[in-house]
């Protein structure tokens, strides 16, 4: 690494050395190096002072199985990318995806090496030489951290990665504030610039944040406890906990009987699912929906999820941006996707619109329609117009089931009253008519024409579930879906 | 200690407003009720903090996206 002076003062500031995160983040012994001799080839005299050129590379075990990783060590020349360490990354990177091995990037960086880069020779020399760099197709699953300075590689890394974890207090941007200044001519924070809070609240690049940097390795083990190696196997099952199933009559405890009362979706998914399970990606970003991995029965499954208790669950273009992200990551790796719907519709209005909302609601429905995993889509309560198709409604999964709390409309009766019947709230006529519309939007109507396969109390719910699951998962091709969105840009 | 923007998720009526300026509030903490779509929407905080500036009155109508409440994490 880098010398002693420069890895005591990251002791000193409580920060963690790039071995120091290896260890946290594989299994005991299992590290095996790659290119301990790699130093920078551009400049002679840059030789001595560029151990590992800056990145420890190699193969190792999380849980047991194999991974390819890179791991920056900053302490040397700021874990810049330069003409050695680039040939080491894409060598990992390249056997990951051949081999069939998930490939894991720590990033801590300043971007390209100076003055390697510079120049039309340095160009030609670092940059574009590797046309699959960034061709990112998920054969296998890719996890990232942005931790400390995140800046070139460590940045497109996450965003090319199937999850990416950030430490608070890191920055995760294009360039450094300094440089930034320097091009648009202004002061720029660096909380503003690439802050956690702004990825988590407003750019959605990040899944999950934590507080030290052990914690961030910790959730990528976790995050690979769900994937496949590669994407021609079944993701993991687990033998589920003596308690892994809760008491599934405190799901009515949260479910309101009123349905002008708001509730917390996530509270429902953790009953459902094993208990502890549940490992929710973006939480603050599009919170109208709730997309999270968890297990049923021991099986990895894909969750996604209306909140009513955010926007009473109308889905806004976050949301609808978080979900496609989460469709692309459990058809991409064959983990089956239950849906629980609960939505009065998309988000409309002004703002939707020149955000252009009909784009990002064909997109949805795009990828929806696209998925191949094992579907199961569980009506909880509201289900309207188009956002009920595009969560996984309709023939868009192999089962369809709803609870008796379903109503299945076109839109909010209200709203439908006045359209059809022409009368407001208040006129004479317009409760009786009211009436007659909610009668229709229960669901037994959709259950006598099979148009819903099951109404079901929702205490039966995860006993269906871990059934109807296992119908599904292995037939013909093994569990293995045909991956139709797995060259699905990796953020837009 | 930093200061975040809290918006409102959707265009609707304000129903209640429960909090002042200066009062501690929990994460997922109601903070303002909207009315909107005949449903009784909640305003919540994020994270833990100190409310700074609540920028609506009740029976006001705000847009989706307005500003909400202002809060010291």
């Amino acid at each position: 690494m880098g010398g002693t002076d420069k890895l005591a003062k990251r002791k000193s500031r409580g920060q963690l050395n790039a071995q120091e995160r290896l260890d946290c983040l594989v299994d005991p012994g299992s590290f095996i190096e790659i290119g301990l001799l790699g130093a920078s080839g551009v400049f002679k005299e840059d030789e001595k002072r560029t151990p590992r050129d800056g990145k420890l590379v190699g193969f190792a075990k999380i849980d047991g199985r194999d991974i390819a990783l890179v791991v920056n060590d900053f302490t040397v020349a700021g874990a810049s990318t330069s003409a050695t360490n680039s040939k080491k990354m894409a060598h990992a990177r390249r056997t990951a995806t051949e081999k069939g091995m998930p490939f894991v990037h720590v990033g801590e960086s300043t971007g390209a090496r100076l003055p390697d880069a510079m120049g039309s020779r340095g160009m030609g020399s670092l940059l574009g030489n590797d046309p699959t760099q960034f061709r990112r197709s998920r054969e296998t699953p890719w996890a990232a951290a942005a931790l400390d300075t995140a800046f070139g590689s460590s940045a497109w890394l996450c965003c090319c990665s199937d999850f990416a974890v950030m430490r608070k207090g890191s920055i995760m941007a294009v360039s450094s504030p300094r440089l930034v200044s320097m091009a648009i001519g202004e002061q720029v924070d660096l909380e503003e610039l690439g802050g956690w809070r702004i990825h988590a609240d407003f750019t959605g690049l990040i899944d999950r944040f934590t507080d030290t940097d052990v914690e961030a390795m910790q959730e990528i083990r976790t995050f690979l406890s769900y994937m496949p190696s590669h994407n021609m196997e079944l993701p993991p099952a687990r033998e589920p906990a003596p308690d892994a199933t809760q008491d599934q009559e405190a799901i009515l405890d949260i479910l309101p009987e009123k349905r002008t009362q708001v509730y917390d979706m996530r509270k429902i998914v953790e009953i459902v699912v094993d208990r502890g399970s549940m490992f929710e990606l973006k939480p603050r970003f599009g919170r109208a929906a709730v997309t999270a991995l968890a297990r049923l029965g021991g099986k990895p499954v894909g969750v996604i999820a209306n909140n009513p208790l955010v926007g009473a669950g109308a889905l806004s273009i976050d949301a609808v941006r978080k979900i496609i992200d989460f469709q692309v990551l459990c058809d991409s790796f064959n983990i089956p996707l239950l849906r629980l719907i609960d939505t009065p519709g998309f988000v409309v209005g002004k703002d939707a619109e020149r955000k252009g909302a009909p784009g990002w609601i064909m997109n949805m429905m795009n990828a929806t329609s696209f998925v191949t995993v094992p579907c199961i889509t569980v009506i909880v309560r509201k289900a309207y117009g188009r956002a009920y198709v595009a969560m996984g409604g309709g023939r868009h999964n192999d089962e369809m089931i709803a609870w008796p709390s379903a109503e299945v409309s076109f839109m909010d009766p209200t709203f439908a009253t006045t359209i059809v019947h022409g009368v407001k709230p208040g006129e004479p006529g317009f409760e009786a008519a009211l009436a007659q519309i909610r009668k229709n939007d229960e669901v037994w109507d959709m259950a006598t024409i099979f148009s819903v396969q099951n109404i079901i109390k929702p205490r039966e719910t995860r006993d269906y579930l871990i059934r109807m699951f296992d119908v599904y998962r292995s037939r013909r091709g093994a569990g293995v879906g045909k991956h139709l969105l797995q060259n699905w840009p990796t953020s837009y | 200690m930093a200061s975040i923007e809290i918006k409102s998720d959707i265009t609707g009526n304000v129903w209640k407003v429960l909090k002042s300026p200066g009062d501690s509030v929990e994460a997922d903490e109601p903070i303002v009720i909207m009315e909107s779509m005949k449903m009784e929407i909640p305003v919540t905080s994020p994270e833990r903090g100190v409310i700074k500036e609540i920028l609506v009155k009740e029976e006001q109508t705000i847009a989706e996206g307005a500003v909400v409440v202002r809060v010291e994490v």
